[in-house]
């Protein structure tokens, strides 16, 4: 019996060195063929046919340099389960639900689809285009791990100021004063480091460290463990950084909450800017953007990716505040902007988009209505040095058939500030217009559909080329009504009186 | 001892209820909530009319019930039991009149009928006997036949998988943007059970082209005839059976 057991301990501790085994090369390449040569194409070069279309690219594995590793920055190839999580994916993270990929890329997370032995034969398969040998340093080490703290924030936030913010601007928002490029030639943006479910894989302080550490090959965000850097930092330095970033996550403008903004009923003045406190009275409510990509001309390369929106009304006013991290202020007299900017610089813009008759159950085509029209609020940022901002109002039944409106007819009013990588831009309506033909009557207590689009001009961003969100809905909540409570009431006042007549009944017919 | 005629309704019911939950709690598959109260239904009544179909019966069905009311050993129960039951109505009540937050629930038929023809290309096409040019080569000449599906697989990964996913399976990376979510092809559920007439048609003419039960308004697919030709659109859609291993619906004709 001790016998059998010994050799079932023996056969549990070797088959998992068994499983480390290098990937079969050979069943790699067929794996790759079916699944991954649509992007990173058929030699393994980044050149698939979906390649020109995807930003950050695919990667070229020819090159062998890898962006995402854990062994450290004078190691070039990344573990096998470095592989295997970029590969495989994972579900523990904080990102978009649905999800397991690698975040704000194409590549998906496979573990659905390939089995472990199918991602250890494409590894080997991927490795050897790029003739990478199995590494000869190992994972870089995380025990001397900073437990985040008040001070090791605010250490780290000193840090940050000094090493980081050329690039992650001052306060994290991606919101940098340098154009980037990575080694392939592709425009990179900087991270947004408030937006937590935007990273790669996670944004736990050890994913964070990591980076920091180790750099992202191929990119200009270098290793900050590099002797010859002159921007190197010490161990403790580094982790208090990580915390410090991990600290900058904004979860409450998450999106993907709640599909309905909530407008709160305010008495009195409405605010006129961003900055005013009544705006603590209502809660963010967030929505991802995705670039229009169903209509020419099509837009494949986005650099906004969510909104966030707060709505307060009174008697007779409704004010949106719409706010959206942007890495740049487009501004097309100013040389920096241009500099930096993707191409021609056009400016920023932001779109409400509202039926113009509101019905729960049918809704015009959201891309700009059908026959059915819609408003649109078409805000846009300074296009010269010494004009305003601009504000248009449409009336829309379809992409090409639009009607501009003076927005002063109807009393619609916008201004929008650019501050630290984020626009804020206020609207402000009278609820209704006594025109309820041609624009929506908001009306406290119905579901209204609503949709938003935005603009980035330093990233070519004008016209179609824009991201947008489907609908969604805004509700003016009514003031609490409690008549509701009279019915649950009578009903349980009935049920009894039910039970007291059976009683009753029942009595009578035993005397 | 014989099991009260009461206890063993009760049993029967949840035994029946367990039933129509089973599939939902062990395989993951859930029979929707309408339909399992519509099984309940019957089956309660089921159980009804048999326990209550002699005189006999009926009594000893009834009797805890009545017992309740006339026997004064139960009274504690009783007493128990005429205060649960109007919190009962009042919970149920509440829940049913409060006012709600909850945006309106989007009714929307995921596969609506198609029309009969349709105009795309400079032609009419009926979807009735349409089928796929390229189909028939999956037999008379496999080799062109892998080509095209190749073709089909370029024109999907520069058109479709924004949306409907690397893997085909409905989360690409600008899925989450969308709402309806685009269909996945994967599974048995989607292009598996239409013929590739119906695909055909939702492709070409996309969202809009929906009638009215499919809310047009809603769906981001674009009108395809607009960006892909006809040729195009052929290719890709071998392309999606072949690499989910699904094979479409046919008329039933060799």
């Amino acid at each position: 019996m001790l016998k059998r057991i010994l050799l079932l301990i023996t056969i549990f501790t070797l088959f998992p060195m068994l499983s480390l085994a290098e990937g079969d090369i050979e069943k790699g390449k067929e794996v790759y063929g079916k699944r991954c040569s649509w992007c990173h194409g058929k030699d393994g070069a980044g050149d698939g046919p979906a390649s020109e279309f995807l930003n950050p690219a695919p990667r070229d594995f020819t090159l062998g340099v890898y962006k995402w590793k854990s062994t450290p920055f004078d190691e070039i190839a990344p573990s096998d389960e470095d592989f295997n999580r970029m590969i495989a994916g994972a579900n523990a993270h904080n990102g978009i639900p649905g999800w397991t990929g690698m975040n704000g890329t194409s590549m998906p997370g496979w573990a659905d689809m390939l089995s472990g032995s199918e991602i250890k034969n494409a590894t080997a398969y991927i490795k050897s285009l790029g003739g990478l040998e199995k590494p000869e340093k190992g994972k870089i080490d995380l025990s001397s791990k900073v437990r985040s703290s008040k001070e090791s924030i605010e250490s780290g936030g000193k840090l940050f100021r000094d090493r980081c913010s050329e690039c992650h601007g001052e306060e994290g928002r991606g919101d940098g004063t340098k154009k980037l490029k990575d080694d392939w030639g592709g425009r990179t943006w900087p991270r947004n480091l408030t937006k937590g479910w935007s990273f790669r894989v996670t944004n736990e302080p050890e994913d964070i460290y990591a980076r920091i550490t180790v750099g992202i090959p191929g990119t200009q965000m270098p290793s900050f463990a590099d002797p010859q850097s002159k921007k190197i930092m010490t161990d403790k330095e580094r982790w208090d950084v990580a915390n410090y970033v991990a600290s900058l996550d904004e979860p409450y403008k998450k999106p993907g909450d709640s599909d309905a903004i909530k407008a709160v009923r305010v008495t009195g003045q409405l605010p006129k800017d961003a900055k005013s406190e009544a705006w603590a009275k209502a809660e963010y409510t967030s929505f991802y953007m995705v670039p229009q990509i169903i209509a020419n001309e099509r837009h494949f390369k986005p650099s906004l990716n969510s909104i966030s929106v707060k709505v307060l009304y009174n008697e007779s006013e409704i004010v949106f505040l719409l706010e959206w991290d942007d890495p740049t202020k487009s501004m097309p007299w100013d040389e920096k902007a241009i500099e930096i900017a993707d191409g021609e610089l056009f400016v920023d813009g932001v779109a409400v988009q509202f039926p113009v008759v509101s019905k729960e159950s049918e809704k015009p085509y959201f891309g700009m209505g059908d026959s059915k029209p819609v408003n649109i609020w078409f805000w846009q940022s300074e296009g010269a040095i010494d004009s305003p901002q601009s504000l248009k109002l449409m009336n829309s039944k379809g992409a090409s058939n639009s009607e501009i409106r003076m927005s002063e007819e109807i009393g619609l009013k916008a201004t929008g500030a650019y501050e630290k990588g984020t626009w804020r831009v206020i609207l402000t309506r009278p609820l209704k217009t006594g025109d309820s033909k041609r624009d929506i009557q908001f009306e406290p207590g119905k579901f209204i559909p609503v949709a938003f689009a935005a603009w980035d001009g330093s990233n070519g961003d004008k016209g179609s080329r824009h991201v947008m969100t489907s609908w969604h809905w805004l509700i003016l909540e009514t003031e609490a009504d409690n008549s509701f409570y009279v019915w649950p009431v009578l009903i349980g006042l009935f049920v009894f009186a039910g039970e007291l007549l059976w009683l009753y009944s029942a009595r009578r017919k035993k005397d | 001892m014989k099991m009260p005629k009461i206890i063993q309704f009760i049993v029967l019911s949840l035994l029946a209820y367990l039933f129509f939950k089973a599939p939902g709690f062990l395989l993951g598959k859930p029979i929707p909530e309408s339909l399992i109260f519509m099984y309940m239904f019957f089956v309660v009544i089921t159980i009804l009319l048999v326990m209550t179909s002699t005189e006999k019966g009926t009594k000893e069905l009834f009797s805890p019930i009545r017992a309740l009311v006339e026997d004064p050993s139960k009274r504690l129960i009783r007493n128990v039991v005429f205060a649960v039951l109007p919190l009962i109505a009042i919970y149920f009540t509440y829940n049913a009149v409060k006012p709600s937050l909850e945006p309106p629930v989007e009714l929307r038929a995921t596969h609506p009928a198609p029309p009969a023809t349709i105009k795309a290309y400079d032609k009419t096409f009926d979807l009735a006997t349409l089928e796929n040019p390229y189909r028939r080569l999956e037999k008379e000449d496999p080799a062109q036949f892998r080509q095209f599906v190749g073709e089909g697989g370029v024109i999907y990964f520069r058109n479709c998988f924004y949306c409907h996913g690397d893997k085909l399976d409905g989360k690409g990376h600008y899925a989450q943007g969308l709402n309806p979510l685009p269909l996945p092809f994967q599974g048995k559920d989607t292009i598996a059970q239409l013929q590739e007439s119906y695909v055909f048609w939702r492709v070409v003419k996309g969202g809009p082209g929906l009638p009215k039960e499919g809310s047009p308004a809603i769906s981001s697919m674009p009108a395809w005839e607009n960006m892909l030709t006809e040729d195009e659109v052929w290719k890709a859609i071998l392309f999606i059976y072949d690499y989910t291993g699904n094979v479409p619906r046919s008329w039933g004709k060799k």
